[in-house]
C-alpha cells in the first residue's frame, strides 16, 4: 500500500482491515529461515532392485492406465520384465515401505501385468550400429542377454555365442515351464535379437570356436557362461545307483525329454533347484521327498517356492542327510542320518551335525541331487581371466583396467556362483556400462541401486491421505490343475486389480503429482506444471505445510543459506 | 406466554438450537463435540446428511479450528454456525477476537457449563462471561422457545452490524430438558432473514488480504467502529424483536421487567433462574410484598438504558449471579452497578448462587430477597445455597 495513503476520517475506513488490492506486492523478504526444496529421494523398492527399475514411476503409470509407457520405463533398466515378473525373488517387495502400513505392494504381479499387456506390441526397432567396436558375449542367459541389450541400445555390434541349440541359458534349461512359459522367454529374447544382436547357437567355445579366435575378432568379450556345473556329494554307492544331478534332470524335463525316474523320488537339497526338481517330478506323476540337512528356516530356496511345493504335495524331511546308496531289486536303498543344528558356520547359519545312531533307510526309485551349482569358468578361460579373481566380482575399476588390458570381462553366475536372475541382469548391465565406458571414455553415472543407504525410510513419509487396503495377489491355479501338467501356476492380475494395486504405491521419494503441496500451501506459493511443481520463494514463509502434506517425502525443509 | 401453533414440537434446548440453525439456512457448520453441546451438532449433521439443510459440515480437531474454519467461511460470505461449551469455548478464545475484529456475523450457541478444574459438566455462566470483552454479542435464554427464536434474531442483528453473536443456554436445565417449541414457518423466516450478502468478502476474482497488519494510524478507528456497531446493535435488537413479534407473535425484549410496578425491591436474574424467580415473585406478591423481577436477556451490548429505566422506581436491587468474577464479585452485579452509577443512588446487593450446576431453587431466591429486604446497605458479596 502507498505509504502516503491516509484516512482522514473513521468513515473513510471499511468496517474491517482489508487491502485495497491483491497482495502480490507483499513478499516474504528475509525473515524466512527454513526453505522447502523439491528433491526426489530413492525409493526403497528401486534401491533394492538389482536392476534399479524405477518402480514408483512404473506403478504410477500403471495406476493411470499408461501401460505402454510403464513397459518402456521398465525396459530402460531391465530387458526381461516378462521373465522377472514371474521368477524374480522380489527384493522390491521386501523393501516396500507399505509393508509397515499394511502389506507390501504386489510389484512383481504388476511388472508381469505390463509385460503381458504389451506382449503383442511391436518391439523396439533395430538400432543403427553406429559404434565400430565389435563385442562378443559368451552365454545367452540373463547376464549375457542384458549386456547384449544395453550394448545394442548404445549402437555396438554384438554377437552372442551359445553352446546350446536355443538361447536363454538357465532361464531355459533350469526354470520349469510352470514358472516361466517358453513363449514369454522366446518373446523377450526375440525383442533383444531384433535390436540387431546376432546370436550364434550350437557354438561352444573351445569346440566350434576358440577363445583366441574370438579375441582376435572382437574388441571386448563378456563371459556369462553361468553356473551349470552341479556340485555332488559323491555319496558311496552313487556311481552304481540311479542318481542324477537336479539341474541335469531339469534340463531334460525342460527340453521335453524327461528321464524315467519311477514313483518314489528323493530330492537332496534345500535350494531353488531342489524345489524345481521336486515340483517337476510331481508333475511327472512321481512322489518326491525333499531331504534337507538343516531346518525349514535355513532353506536357501525362495519361501514362495517352498510354500507352493508344499501345497502341491511335495513331502519334506528336514534335518536329514544321506550317508550312502545301495542298489537293490531295481530300487535304491538310501541310508540316511538325522541331523541337529550346531554352532553358526561361516555362512551365518547353524551347522548341521549328525546325530550318532540315528540312521534310517529310505527305499526310492531314483535320487536327484541338488546341493549347489558352480561355474564352468575355469575350463573356458584357462588362465586368460584374472586368475585370483576368477570366481569373484571385480570392482568397477578393476574390470575397466582389465578390459583395457585386453582381458575378458566376466559376469553373472559365472563370476559369483549360482545367484538370481535379476542379479545376473544387473551384472550384464554393469558389464555393458563398463564396455561403453572403455570405448567412449565417458564418465560413469552411479546407478540408483548402487547408491548407499536403503532408500527413503517409512518414517519420512506422510500418509494421512492413505487408507489401509489389502494387497492384491495374482490368482494361483488349483493344485489339481497345476500338477496335472506343466501349465503356469500363477495367473495374471486383471486390469482393474492392477490399476487398484498400482495406486496403493506410496511413491516413496518420487513426485507423483498428487497436488497436495499445491492444494495446501497457504501462501499460494506452489504452482503446477505438466512436469511437476515449482515453489515461488518470494511468497513462501517456510511454514513446512507442503513438507507435511507430501506423502512421498519428496519435499524437504532446509535452513536458509544451506 | 407462548401460544402453541400446529407446528409445535416437544424438543430439548439443544435441538431447539439445531432447528434454529436449520430455519436460518446456515451454509457452513464447523464444530467439535463437547458435553453438553454435542447433540446440537449431531442433529445438524443429520440434517445435512438427509439433505434438509444445504450446508457444508466441516469436521475439525479442536474448537479453535472450528472457529478458524468459520472465520474463513464467513469471510468468503457464508452464513456460519457452531456450538460449543466451557473448555471448548475457552480454547476458542483467540479466534473469538478474530471473528469480532474481522467483523464477521458468525452465530454460536454456547451451552453454559462450569469450567474445570475441578471437572464439571453442569451449568454456570463463567465460560461465556469470560469472553465478555471479545467483541461478541451475548444473549442469555430462559426457555427452549426463546433459544430457537433468539437464534433467528441473532443472525438478523449480526448481519446488520457485522459482529458475531453468542447464544447462551444453561447446561441440562435447558440443553437436555424437553419443552414444547413452536416452529416458525420457513417461508416467513426467509422473509425475516434474507440471504447474507456482505459488502466485503473474499473473492478470487478480486483478490484482497483481510485482517493484515495495521499501523497505529488506523488500528484505533477499527476499534471505534466496533464499539459504534455494538451501540447500533441495541437499536437493531429492538427492531429485530419488534419485527419478529409482527411476524411470529413472540417478543422478548433486551430486558424484561416482570411485576416491577411499585416494586421496592427488584430481583435481577438471567437465564433459567428467571423462570423460578417468576414463581417466587408471584408468591411474594400474593403475600403483599412489593417485589419485582428484571430479566437481563442481552448482556452484550449491555442495555444500560433499559436496565436503568426498569430499576428507576426501586429502592433496592438484588442481583443474582450464577458466576463469579474472582476478586470482584458477580459479573451481572458489576454491570448493573455500572449502569446505575451516575444516575441512580440505590443499594445494589450482589448474590452468587448455583455454581457448577447447584440448583437455584425457590428457597434460594427467597433467601436472596429476604436478605436484601432485611439489610439496609449491601456489605460483602453474599453466597447463597452454600454449605455452612
Amino acid at each position: 500500500m502507498n505509504r502516503e495513503t491516509r484516512f482522514a476520517t473513521a468513515s473513510d475506513l471499511p468496517p474491517m482491515a482489508v487491502s485495497r488490492s491483491d497482495t502480490t506486492a507483499n513478499k516474504t523478504g528475509s525473515w524466512r529461515y527454513l526453505r522447502p526444496v523439491i528433491r526426489e529421494k530413492l525409493a526403497p523398492c528401486r534401491h533394492a532392485c538389482p536392476a534399479g527399475t524405477d518402480l514408483p514411476r512404473v506403478l504410477r503409470m500403471i495406476g493411470e492406465g499408461r501401460w505402454r509407457e510403464a513397459h518402456q520405463l521398465i525396459l530402460e533398466e531391465n530387458p526381461l520384465p516378462g521373465v522377472c515378473g514371474r521368477v524374480c525373488y522380489r527384493p522390491c517387495e521386501t523393501a516396500c515401505n507399505r509393508r509397515h502400513f499394511d502389506e507390501a505392494a504386489s510389484i512383481q504381479a504388476l511388472e508381469r501385468f505390463v509385460a503381458d499387456v504389451c506382449f503383442d506390441l511391436p518391439p523396439e526397432a533395430a538400432q543403427p550400429q553406429r559404434r565400430k567396436e565389435r563385442i562378443a558375449i559368451i552365454g545367452t542367459g540373463p547376464a549375457g542377454l542384458s549386456c547384449a541389450y544395453f550394448l545394442a541400445r548404445e549402437g555396438f555390434p554384438v554377437t552372442m555365442i551359445e553352446a546350446a541349440s536355443k538361447p536363454g541359458g538357465m532361464l531355459r534349461t533350469g526354470i520349469p515351464r510352470y514358472r516361466l512359459p517358453r513363449r514369454v522367454l522366446d518373446r523377450e529374447i526375440g525383442n533383444i535379437a531384433r535390436l540387431g544382436v546376432q546370436i550364434l547357437l550350437d557354438c561352444r567355445v573351445g569346440e566350434q570356436v576358440t577363445l583366441q579366435q574370438l579375441q582376435q575378432a572382437f574388441e571386448a568379450i563378456f563371459v556369462a557362461t553361468g553356473a551349470h556345473r552341479s556340485v555332488s556329494l559323491d555319496l558311496p554307492g552313487g556311481n552304481r545307483a540311479k542318481i542324477m544331478p537336479g539341474l541335469e534332470f531339469l534340463k531334460l524335463v525342460n527340453a521335453g525329454q524327461p528321464p524315467e525316474i519311477g514313483k518314489e523320488v528323493l530330492v537332496i537339497g534345500g535350494g531353488n533347484t531342489a524345489m524345481d526338481a521336486a515340483r517337476a517330478a510331481l508333475r511327472l506323476r512321481s512322489r518326491p521327498l525333499v531331504a534337507y540337512r538343516r531346518s525349514r528356516a535355513e532353506m536357501p530356496a525362495v519361501p514362495d517356492e517352498v510354500e507352493q511345493a508344499e501345497s502341491e504335495g511335495v513331502a519334506f524331511q528336514f534335518l536329514a542327510s544321506p550317508l550312502r546308496l545301495r542298489k537293490r531289486n531295481g530300487r535304491i536303498e538310501v541310508e540316511m542320518i538325522r541331523m541337529e543344528l550346531g554352532e553358526m558356520d561361516s555362512s551365518g547359519r547353524p551347522r548341521p551335525v549328525s546325530v550318532p545312531g540315528s540312521e534310517f533307510t529310505l527305499i526310492v526309485d531314483s535320487v536327484l541331487e541338488a546341493v549347489g551349482e558352480g561355474s564352468e569358468l575355469a575350463d573356458l578361460a584357462q588362465g586368460l581371466l584374472v586368475s585370483e579373481k576368477g570366481s569373484q566380482v571385480l570392482s568397477e575399476k578393476e574390470s575397466l583396467q582389465f578390459l583395457e588390458a585386453g582381458g575378458l570381462l566376466v559376469g553373472g553366475d559365472a563370476a559369483t556362483g549360482a545367484g538370481t536372475v535379476v542379479e545376473a541382469i544387473a551384472s550384464g548391465k554393469r558389464a555393458a556400462r563398463q564396455i561403453v565406458s572403455r570405448f567412449s571414455r565417458e564418465r560413469e553415472v552411479v546407478r540408483p541401486a548402487e547408491e548407499p543407504g536403503t532408500g527413503i525410510p517409512f518414517s519420512d513419509l506422510h500418509l494421512e491421505t492413505f487408507t489401509r487396503s489389502p494387497r492384491k495377489d495374482p490368482p494361483h491355479r488349483s493344485v489339481a490343475e497345476r500338477i496335472a501338467r506343466f501349465t503356469e501356476v500363477v495367473g495374471p492380475l486383471d486390469a482393474a486389480a492392477a490399476v487398484a494395486e498400482a495406486r496403493r504405491c506410496f511413491s516413496c521419494g518420487v513426485c507423483n503429482q498428487c497436488d497436495n503441496c499445491w492444494v495446501f500451501c497457504p501462501e499460494g506459493a506452489v504452482s503446477r506444471g505438466a512436469d511437476g511443481y515449482r515453489l515461488n520463494l518470494d511468497y513462501c514463509k517456510g511454514c513446512g505445510i507442503c513438507v507435511q502434506e507430501c506423502p512421498g517425502g519428496v519435499i524437504s525443509l532446509v535452513q536458509e543459506g544451506q | 406466554m407462548t401460544t402453541l401453533s400446529a407446528q409445535a414440537k416437544v424438543m430439548t434446548g439443544n435441538h431447539a438450537v439445531s432447528h434454529g440453525a436449520l430455519l436460518s439456512r446456515v451454509q457452513v457448520i464447523s464444530a467439535y463435540p463437547i458435553t453438553p453441546q454435542t447433540q446440537v451438532v449431531e442433529r445438524l449433521g443429520r440434517f445435512c446428511e438427509e439433505g434438509r439443510l444445504e450446508a457444508r459440515f466441516i469436521r475439525v480437531e479442536s474448537e479453535h479450528s472450528a472457529m478458524a474454519a468459520l472465520v474463513g467461511a464467513a469471510t468468503a460470505g457464508a452464513r456460519t454456525f457452531t456450538a460449543t461449551s466451557s473448555q471448548g469455548l475457552a480454547l476458542m478464545h483467540e479466534m473469538l477476537h478474530w471473528a469480532a475484529g474481522a467483523r464477521l456475523p458468525i452465530v454460536m450457541a454456547n451451552v453454559n457449563r462450569a469450567l474445570g478444574p475441578p471437572w464439571s459438566v453442569w451449568t454456570d455462566q463463567n465460560d461465556s462471561l469470560s469472553q465478555r470483552d471479545t467483541g461478541w454479542m451475548q444473549i442469555y435464554c430462559e426457555s427452549n422457545q426463546e433459544v430457537l427464536d433468539s437464534l433467528i434474531q441473532a443472525y438478523r442483528v449480526a448481519e446488520k452490524v457485522s459482529l458475531p453473536v453468542m447464544l447462551v443456554l444453561d447446561a441440562f436445565v435447558l440443553s437436555h430438558t424437553a419443552e414444547p417449541v413452536s416452529l416458525p414457518n420457513q417461508e416467513t423466516v426467509d422473509c425475516y432473514l434474507p440471504p447474507y450478502q456482505p459488502e466485503w468478502k473474499l473473492d478470487i476474482a478480486d483478490p484482497r488480504s483481510f485482517s493484515g497488519l495495521t499501523t497505529p494510524d488506523t488500528y484505533m478507528e477499527f476499534r471505534f467502529k466496533m464499539q459504534e456497531a455494538m451501540e447500533r446493535a441495541l437499536e437493531e435488537f429492538e427492531a429485530a424483536d419488534a419485527e419478529f413479534q409482527a411476524l411470529f407473535e413472540r417478543r422478548y425484549g433486551l430486558v424484561e421487567a416482570y411485576r416491577c410496578e411499585d416494586a421496592e425491591l427488584i430481583l435481577v436474574t438471567s437465564s433459567t433462574a428467571t423462570s423460578t424467580a417468576r414463581v417466587v415473585i408471584d408468591e411474594l406478591r400474593e403475600q403483599g410484598r412489593p417485589i419485582g423481577l428484571l430479566k437481563i436477556r442481552l448482556f452484550r451490548p449491555f442495555p444500560a438504558r433499559q436496565v436503568l429505566e426498569a430499576l428507576s422506581t426501586a429502592r433496592k436491587v438484588a442481583v443474582l449471579d450464577r458466576n463469579i468474577g474472582f476478586g470482584a464479585g458477580g459479573i451481572f452485579a458489576q454491570e448493573v452497578k455500572a449502569a446505575l452509577y451516575n444516575h441512580l443512588q440505590i443499594p445494589v446487593f450482589g448474590f452468587v448462587a448455583g455454581l457448577g450446576g447447584r440448583d437455584i431453587t425457590p428457597a434460594v431466591l427467597r433467601e436472596v430477597i429476604d436478605y436484601a429486604t432485611d439489610h439496609a446497605q449491601p456489605e460483602d458479596l453474599v453466597w447463597i445455597g452454600g454449605k455452612p
